[in-house]
């Protein structure tokens, strides 16, 4: 018995000193292990998707049995809610016409328009150290990690990481989830952190701000990685601190959509000598320098001038003030390609 | 020639039969389907092959077995790599050290002696995960797991005995 055990004590230790590489080569390098997660998944996808019709029934009817109980109250109070909210809806109605008139009016900027992918949630998974959903839209439907995943109710996650026909949701309540938010209606800036409970927590509050139950909570956008103002919850009061109560149910959701918020940057005009700030005045543009009495310096200094020298050309802009020959000046006008 | 045929693919089958057992188990309990709900963590169903066989039959259960079971696990449940790998190979040195003890034990004892095992393996991987994140983490998710994975032992201790003794033990014997 101890030879045994000491045949396998060698082993042991290397395999432990592996395990231990591991941890630090996926800390490294956690690209590797994210892709043969996804290629597994897309594997999988077709029976998850095949057991996951039985499997939701039986979800429904084991959560029904404790409802049985409950009906009537909960008939009762789903009346009572539903004709506050089409009061709210009514209001809603009305206010959002207002906000486009008074956008029309001011010249506003309107607010990016999103795209969306519907998608359909084929697993749930909560483990000690992760809480996801897996989604059935991957890279051919356009979905790409970072992107936002709301159900009708409001915010659930985001995509973490994408196969070819699945993807992978990081839930609000996850404890990797990180989330700037704004809290109205103070519009206090804070950052919402899951740590594996059903209600995330408020963290990085910004100085001086309080906190109220039924305060809303929204995603802020800072950072640009989510768009601001989707719905997320509202706060709680905890144990002494607070604490966000998620409109989403992450477990009864069925449908999601995958909001595409990243627009592809956009590529501005290049400017023409017309849209030169004195131009633009309508003041005459800078003359073209006097000719170079010295060849060394002038040499040198060619080059920078030319953005100025170019538009003299044009039979628009007369060559009467002398330009400037400082070349940090000159050299901050951008040359005109089109001439 | 045939029966000694025969005897060596019963062999190699009983000795993969415990690791297929333990990725299996891993798949399992990943499988992102949950009928109790998001906030009742799955059991680890790798983790019972895994005791099970390092208590019964440690030659079928090797360090190497446990390291690859644990990496499954890793891979499929999408936490950082390397994690359930080293607590599964603690879990493992430590059943190891102590199997003496632990091999005596029947009934309620069995039971302690595996939830011995589980809080060991949720214990290393909570450690390592808060060095990972360099923060404190909650610890209800992972007494959850840890409570359902005893749970579900009494269950998974009935099917690995019968898989042991109607598959695994007949085909390692050589008569």
């Amino acid at each position: 018995m101890a030879r045994a055990r000491g045949g396998a004590h060698l082993p042991l230790i290397i395999v432990a000193a592996v395990a231990l590489a591991l941890i630090l080569i996926g800390k490294a390098q956690s690209s590797l292990f994210d892709r043969a997660r996804a290629h597994v998944m897309d594997w999988m996808e077709p029976a998850l998707q095949a057991s996951r019709v039985p499997v939701d029934s039986a979800t429904r009817w084991v959560g029904s049995i404790g409802e049985i109980f409950a009906v009537y109250h909960e008939n009762l109070r789903l009346k009572e809610e539903n004709a506050r909210l089409r009061q709210w809806h009514n209001t809603a109605i009305v206010l959002d016409d207002r906000v486009k008139r008074y956008q029309l009016l001011l010249h506003a900027v309107p607010d990016p328009a999103l795209t969306s992918v519907v998608a359909r949630v084929i697993g749930r998974a909560s483990h000690p150290f992760l809480q996801t959903m897996i989604l059935d839209a991957g890279k051919a439907g356009g979905v790409k990690p970072g992107q936002a995943v709301v159900d009708a109710r409001g915010m659930i996650g985001r995509i973490f990481l994408t196969g070819e026909r699945t993807s992978w949701v990081i839930l609000l309540t996850d404890l990797n989830s990180r989330i700037p938010v704004t809290i109205a209606p103070e519009n206090a800036q804070a950052i919402m952190a899951g740590d594996n409970s059903p209600t995330p927590a408020i963290e990085t509050l910004s100085q001086g701000r309080q906190l109220k139950p039924g305060d809303q909570v929204v995603s802020s956008g800072d950072g640009d990685i989510l768009p601001a103002g989707l719905p997320i919850g509202t706060i709680v009061a905890v144990g002494g601190g607070y604490r966000v109560a998620l409109y989403a149910d992450q477990s009864t959701t069925q449908d999601v959509q995958i909001l595409d918020f990243k627009q592809p940057p956009e590529t501005p005009p290049k400017p023409s000598p017309n849209d030169l700030p004195v131009t633009a005045a309508g003041l005459p543009p800078a003359a073209p320098p006097p000719a170079p009495t010295v060849n060394a310096p002038a040499q040198s200094v060619a080059p920078l001038l030319k953005p100025v020298v170019k538009p003299v050309s044009s039979p628009k802009l007369p060559a009467t003030n002398p330009a400037p020959t400082d070349s940090g000046t000159n050299g901050d006008v951008p040359e005109d390609n089109n001439q | 020639m045939d029966r000694m045929g025969n005897i060596m693919g019963g062999r190699l089958l009983a000795s993969i039969i415990p690791v297929m057992f333990g990725i299996v188990g891993a798949f399992v309990d990943n499988v992102p389907i949950s009928i109790m709900g998001p906030w009742i963590p799955s059991p680890l169903f790798s983790l019972m092959p895994l005791y099970y066989w390092c208590l019964v039959r440690p030659d079928l259960m090797t360090p190497a077995w446990a390291f690859l079971i644990g990496a499954t696990e890793d891979i499929l449940s999408g936490g950082p790599p390397g994690v359930w790998a080293a607590s599964f190979v603690a879990t493992y040195a430590i059943i190891d050290r102590q199997r003496d003890a632990f091999a005596g034990l029947s009934g309620l004892g069995a039971m302690l002696g595996f939830a011995t095992a589980a809080l060991v393996a949720c214990g290393t991987a909570y450690i390592i995960m808060l060095i990972h994140q360099w923060s404190l983490l909650p610890l209800t998710p992972v007494l959850g797991t840890f409570a359902m994975t005893v749970l579900f032992y009494a269950l998974a201790a009935i099917v690995l005995g019968a898989v042991h003794h109607r598959l695994v033990g007949p085909m390692r014997s050589d008569f």
